[in-house]
């Protein structure tokens, strides 16, 4: 077999010698021999300066709004100082009697402005989403991508990103019509009674309200981020190599062993990746949270099921009485409550980055981490 | 662990009602006839997915302690009977078998069958390196914790020994923690081995374990199987003649799913006695 091959003529030794006997006669030169170097610079043409306007305009959007931002917040910071972030009373002032000026703003008599309970309300009700939310779409992700046949896989796929693109007000009317009061009346009772009375699941015990209030509003969040995470965690999954979850198998452990030892940790840089993306929505979804909020202002929620407000839905429902604040310090309040917002969002962004890079040092493959 | 398996093999009674049951005519035994010596037999072994058949009417027998070899041209069947003594192909769709597969007197083809339990008995090394998204240590332990194999305390000595046994401890003993995946294929493959190893196989499937990697990891992972050999049974399905001729005792012929020949390794190559064998390891075909 071999000796067939050997037999025929290959033509690389021939070149290997002229190559060699070249060689050798350029080493016989006193200059250096010629060093070739590709041009890397391709010439500035419309297609290089588009896609270089393109990519930095995510930026300077970016850059713009929070510049902006500050710029609108700045006489409410100066007003509101630290205190904003600590205390809970929200009232606007006195607009009847003659405005004064503290710290160099003037503001309505009587105004004060405390953003604690909302910053806690938005950041509570998007973390009850994701408890969740976080589990219903991995299990979700894990049955269509692991366990259905394709076709039936494929149509949950659609019907899954059909659940994404629903508009948020019809979460939220569903939540205050139905879903909100269904809860109260028959299943939220049954917690509030047999939750015993420790840390925590205290939370669960007391007044169970009408519907609207912290649980009902994560609920519905998280009915509405589980779309995201689940169809973001199928692909994930699809990606887990065969070979390796096949591997799992071969050598005795169970499937749900395979599930929690091989494909979680496999994609789990994703995953977290998937959950900031769904966070992000629960932190800034306004329009389902202010239709089942109940909009309180200026408490914290004394249970779960209490009335809260978040800061985007406060933003929505106070924006018309803040304009009629005639020296702006409302509006600015909500600039402000705004920012705060954003600092939250970005907060919650840059704890995943270092929690995916925690997760993809020990024992990710290369290149995983983001 | 050797002795131990042999004497649960050997139940004498068992025996008895094998040597009533029918034999089969064409039965490809390897050498020995010896039942203690048997590990694994096949009778009559019909194996397909949906409506198409893969293998149909094989029927060998496997001694302890060897290395089988199965050539044959891609499309043969070798994988998908491979596969089917661990039970891999359950998942696949539309799969069914016929016949029977018995490993240490134990139908395999049984709803009955602890089938975590088989596998640990019967592992697998893959095509190519398949380590598990943890740090080095805990893909030798990922099979001997799953069966709760050995106590927390043992878990340093069993790392050391499997990665020992491959060769590998002087090269990772500094980053058990580390990803596997920095390693190169070839200590990859290595590391798949060792974790196959933790768990006491008695048999171990290759499937076409060295293709991916480049002739000096090929090497090295030859000569473990024959260090391993007579404590573990391999049965290594492979495309290179060169590697069955080197490393097998026995060798098998699949041809368009049957087993068309199997014997002692050096008569296969130099004696073949059908056609379709002498065509195949002669390197006309495949």
């Amino acid at each position: 077999m071999a000796g067939a091959y050997r037999r025929r003529p290959f033509p690389l030794p021939k070149g290997k010698a002229a190559l060699a006997s070249d060689l050798a006669s350029r080493t016989e030169e006193p200059q250096a021999p010629r060093v070739f170097r590709p041009t890397t610079k391709s010439p500035l043409g419309p297609v290089k300066i588009a896609s270089a306007a393109s990519a930095v305009a995510p930026l300077l959007a970016l850059l713009a709004i929070l510049a902006i931002l500050i710029h609108q917040a700045l006489p409410a910071i100066k007003f509101n100082g630290v205190g904003f972030f600590i205390h809970n009373v929200w009232h606007p002032g006195n607009f009847y009697l003659q405005p004064q000026t503290t710290n160099g703003v003037l503001h309505p008599a009587q105004a004060e402005y405390g953003a604690w309970a909302i910053i806690a309300g938005t950041v509570l009700s998007s973390l009850i989403a994701l408890v969740i939310a976080l589990p219903a779409s991995l299990g979700a992700a894990l049955v269509v991508s692991k366990l259905l046949g394709p076709r039936v896989r494929n149509a949950l796929g659609v019907f899954l990103e059909l659940l994404a693109g629903i508009p948020s007000v019809v979460f939220g009317l569903w939540g205050t019509l139905t879903i909100g009061p269904l809860l109260s009346r028959d299943v939220y009772p049954i917690f509030a009674k047999h939750m015993p009375d420790v840390i925590i699941l205290r939370w669960f015990r007391g007044s169970t309200g009408a519907g609207e209030g912290l649980l009902t509003s994560g609920i519905i969040l998280a009915a509405m981020i589980i779309p995201i995470i689940a169809s973001t965690s199928r692909d994930l999954f699809a990606q887990v190599p065969k070979l390796t979850e096949e591997g799992a198998e071969a050598l005795g452990m169970t499937r749900m062993e395979v599930t929690t030892k091989v494909t979680l940790p496999w994609v789990s840089a994703g995953i977290i990746g998937a959950t900031v993306l769904g966070l992000a929505r629960a932190l800034g979804e306004t329009m389902a949270v202010a239709m089942v909020s109940g909009s309180v202002l200026g408490t914290l929620p004394t249970n779960i099921y209490a009335t809260f407000n978040t800061i985007a839905a406060t933003i929505v429902t106070t924006l018309d009485s803040a304009l009629i604040d005639g020296t702006g310090l409302a509006v600015r309040t909500l600039a402000e409550a705004a920012l705060a917002l954003m600092v939250v969002t970005l907060l919650a962004n840059v704890g995943a980055r270092l929690l995916v890079r925690k997760v993809s040092t020990t024992a990710l493959p290369v290149g995983r981490g983001v | 662990m050797t002795d131990e398996s042999v004497s649960q093999a050997a139940k004498p009674e068992e025996e008895y009602m094998q040597d009533l049951a029918p034999r089969p005519v064409e039965s490809a035994s390897t050498n020995s006839t010896d039942p203690a010596r048997t590990v694994i037999e096949v009778s009559d072994l019909t194996v397909g997915f949906g409506k198409t058949t893969i293998i149909s009417g094989v029927n060998l027998t496997l001694t302890r302690g060897s290395i089988v070899a199965l050539i044959g041209p891609t499309g043969s069947g070798k994988t998908t009977f491979l596969r089917s003594l661990n039970r891999m192909n359950d998942k696949v769709r539309g799969y069914f078998a016929g016949g029977s597969i018995r490993i240490d007197d134990q139908e395999v083809l049984s709803d009955h069958i602890d089938l975590l339990e088989l596998r640990r008995r019967v592992g697998m090394l893959f095509q190519r390196p398949n380590p598990f998204p943890m740090s080095i240590r805990d893909n030798v332990l990922a099979g001997v914790k799953a069966h709760g194999l050995a106590r927390k305390s043992e878990h340093d000595r069993i790392v050391r020994e499997n990665l020992e046994r491959v060769g590998l401890w002087n090269a990772v003993s500094g980053r058990l923690h580390d990803s596997p995946f920095r390693l190169s294929g070839g200590q990859q493959q290595l590391l798949c081995l060792a974790r196959s190893l933790a768990v006491q196989p008695e048999v171990l499937l290759l499937d076409e374990p060295t293709s991916a990697l480049d002739p000096i990891s090929v090497e090295s992972v030859e000569k473990l199987l024959a260090d391993l050999v007579p404590e573990i049974t391999f049965i290594v399905v492979t495309h290179s003649l060169a590697q069955a001729k080197r490393i097998s005792d026995h060798t098998m012929f699949f041809y368009d799913g049957r087993l068309k020949e199997s014997g002692p390794t050096a008569r296969i190559f130099e004696d073949p006695q059908q056609p379709e064998t002498q065509y195949y390891v002669s390197g006309r075909m495949g």
